[in-house]
């Protein structure tokens, strides 16, 4: 009796996992199925950006709109780089991501050493007033800014959009404060020991061993001044101080008829805009996830 | 004696390591929401100098249609935005959690919306759902509507396609990562348990997934709040500029028209202080609340 049991309840278990793996291929293909659709639909905007900006401008008014178009209009890329302001918008986006981060990093890291790695009076309170003022829109304050800086002669220049960058903003104090605190204090009490001060400390020990972050906070820096919109519309007003964002906004009409938008043109623009953020992630997507996912977490 | 000096010494190099910051807010940040307040109790058109005048501003703000009509689509828009991005946040965390190969490549579609310029994908929603060249109304006319709404001109359908644009906003994407990392750490021996039971992914998803990333959900909820007010004149701006018809205008467009356009400087700043106190008590909650039930190792 005894084998025909365990033979019985093999077949059962062999069954089973039989079942079970039968089922797995069915949930993977479903799976697979479910995530393949939800990147098409989160990648169609970016596709049909890419699609549209290859066509004549008649091509987009076509009915049924087409996906591939039947002669790419690669003449449009050149045509955005070559006739309108695009280089001159290019370097202005450049230079502010370049201002901004550097001023970030250098202010940034600054202010948070003392807030992960010092025991003094107050500090309880300033990291509250930090986290408080990473709520702020800036939208609230922006009114007052314009004033100050329009005391300082500074409108229509670069300087209202990238000094404050040199006094710290918030959210990089606390990604740097995060990532401080991830070191041991004992290397900055042996330094003590041998003679440093805290700023040597800062300088020479700490920086040199803080790639990570300064690599994340400079992505994110970029990130944000490559896409930013508001304090450019209200600090300039030249053509030729104008980042890309604004000027992609006032230009592509159709000549002679101010108000037909030259859609090839503009998705040319968008797509020329679209790659350098898409590039970024290729190369630096650890460090870009690692920055999101803290600044959102505060603790 | 001594250590009375070391911490002396102590503070005084914190301090200098904060100087930086202390200028920053007084001069960018906190110094500006003083002013504000003050501003907003006076008539200033940028000539000459501020006349006080009470709070006739805020007066005005109150009887003003305009202003009411701005609070109300504030309001909408938060409720729509937060709500369309949590969820998708959620729901593509939940497919970027399967057990499948390629993750990685996956998460870069689902991912990079995040980070493209909101003019660029303004710019192609413009297109998208333009009301005759638009590849939306072509896709509904399949199903067979074939009179589909005018999008971007029409002050009722407006709202479903800000809704659209807010899945491919920067906060999306923040929450995605946040919300993937928690579903991580749902203890494995919970989903074991539950499948004993013979539990399908729905009943596993709600009696397990669901309660122990609640607080995470409820923080980013939080967070989507605060930071939609933040990019709420990014994503409007450069889609709709507030209409058709005031339909879309947000508190932060009528602010920046209001001080940068018609040069109101009295009247924008009461209108920033309403905004700052609306932001201000959301953020207060979120404080509280990150106090109470949500707990981070730093």
């Amino acid at each position: 009796m005894e084998p025909v049991q365990t033979s019985k309840l093999n077949s059962k278990v062999k069954h089973e996992s039989e079942v079970k793996m039968k089922k797995g291929t069915g949930t993977k293909a479903l799976q697979y199925a479910l995530l393949i659709i939800v990147a098409i639909f989160m990648a169609f905007p970016i596709i049909w950006i890419f699609s549209n900006s290859l066509k004549t401008l008649n091509g987009i008014s076509e009915y049924p709109p087409k996906l591939i178009p039947a002669h790419p209009q690669w003449e449009n890329y050149v045509e955005v780089l070559k006739n309108s302001n695009t280089l001159t918008y290019l370097r202005n986006s450049l230079i502010l991501i370049v201002g901004n981060t550097v001023g970030t990093l250098i202010s940034s890291a600054v202010v948070a050493y003392p807030l992960a790695r010092m025991r003094f009076k107050g500090a309880g309170v300033i990291f509250a007033i930090i986290l408080a003022t990473m709520m702020v829109p800036t939208v609230t304050t922006i009114i007052p800014q314009f004033l100050l800086f329009r005391q300082f002669g500074w409108l229509d220049t670069f300087l209202p959009l990238i000094i404050p960058s040199f006094f710290a903003y918030p959210y990089n104090v606390f990604l740097f404060r995060q990532f401080f605190k991830t070191i041991p204090r004992s290397i900055d009490e042996s330094a003590m020991i041998d003679g440093c001060n805290r700023w040597q400390i800062f300088t020479k020990i700490l920086v040199p061993i803080s790639k990570p972050i300064f690599i994340t906070v400079g992505v994110l820096s970029a990130i944000y001044w490559w896409n930013e919109l508001f304090t450019p519309l209200v600090f300039i007003n030249s053509e030729n101080l104008k980042p890309l964002t604004i000027g992609a906004l006032s230009s592509f009409k159709v000549q002679g008829a101010t108000n037909l938008t030259a859609w090839n043109l503009q998705m040319a623009m968008a797509m020329i805009m679209a790659i350098p953020p898409m590039i970024l992630y290729l190369f630096a997507n650890k460090f870009l996830v690692a920055g999101m996912k803290t600044s959102g977490l505060k603790d | 004696m001594k250590k009375g000096k070391m911490t002396w010494k102590e503070n005084l190099s914190a301090y200098s390591f904060l100087s930086p910051w202390i200028i920053g807010l007084i001069l960018f940040t906190g110094g500006p929401i003083i002013v504000s307040i003050l501003l907003s109790l006076c008539k200033w058109n940028l000539l000459g100098s501020p006349r006080f005048i009470g709070f006739a501003n805020y007066s005005q703000m109150f009887a003003d249609s305009e202003f009411l009509n701005s609070l109300k689509v504030t309001i909408i828009f938060t409720i729509i935005s937060v709500a369309v991005s949590v969820f998708a946040a959620l729901f593509l965390a939940v497919l970027l959690n399967f057990k499948v190969k390629f993750v990685g490549i996956f998460q870069f579609f689902y991912f990079v919306p995040a980070v493209m310029p909101s003019v660029v994908m303004a710019f192609v929603f413009k297109l998208m759902f333009n009301k005759e060249l638009g590849v939306v109304n072509y896709l509904l006319s399949f199903i067979g509507i074939h009179n589909a709404p005018n999008w971007l001109n029409d002050s009722f359908w407006i709202w479903p396609t800000l809704a659209y644009a807010s899945i491919f906003t920067y906060s999306t994407g923040q929450m995605m990562l946040i919300f993937a990392s928690s579903l991580k750490e749902v203890p494995p021996e919970l989903y074991e348990a539950c499948d004993l039971d013979g539990a399908n992914f729905v009943q596993r998803f709600i009696h397990v997934t669901l309660p122990s990333i609640s607080p995470i959900i409820l923080f980013n909820v939080v967070v989507a709040t605060v930071s939609s007010f933040n990019s709420s004149f990014t994503l409007i701006y450069p889609l709709t500029d507030g209409g058709p018809n005031n339909a879309t205008e947000v508190l932060s467009l009528s602010i920046f028209k209001n001080a940068f356009k018609l040069f109101d400087m009295g009247y924008a700043s009461a209108l920033a202080v309403i905004l700052f106190i609306i932001v201000a008590v959301v953020a207060a909650f979120q404080f509280r609340m990150s106090k109470n039930w949500v707990h981070y190792d730093a």
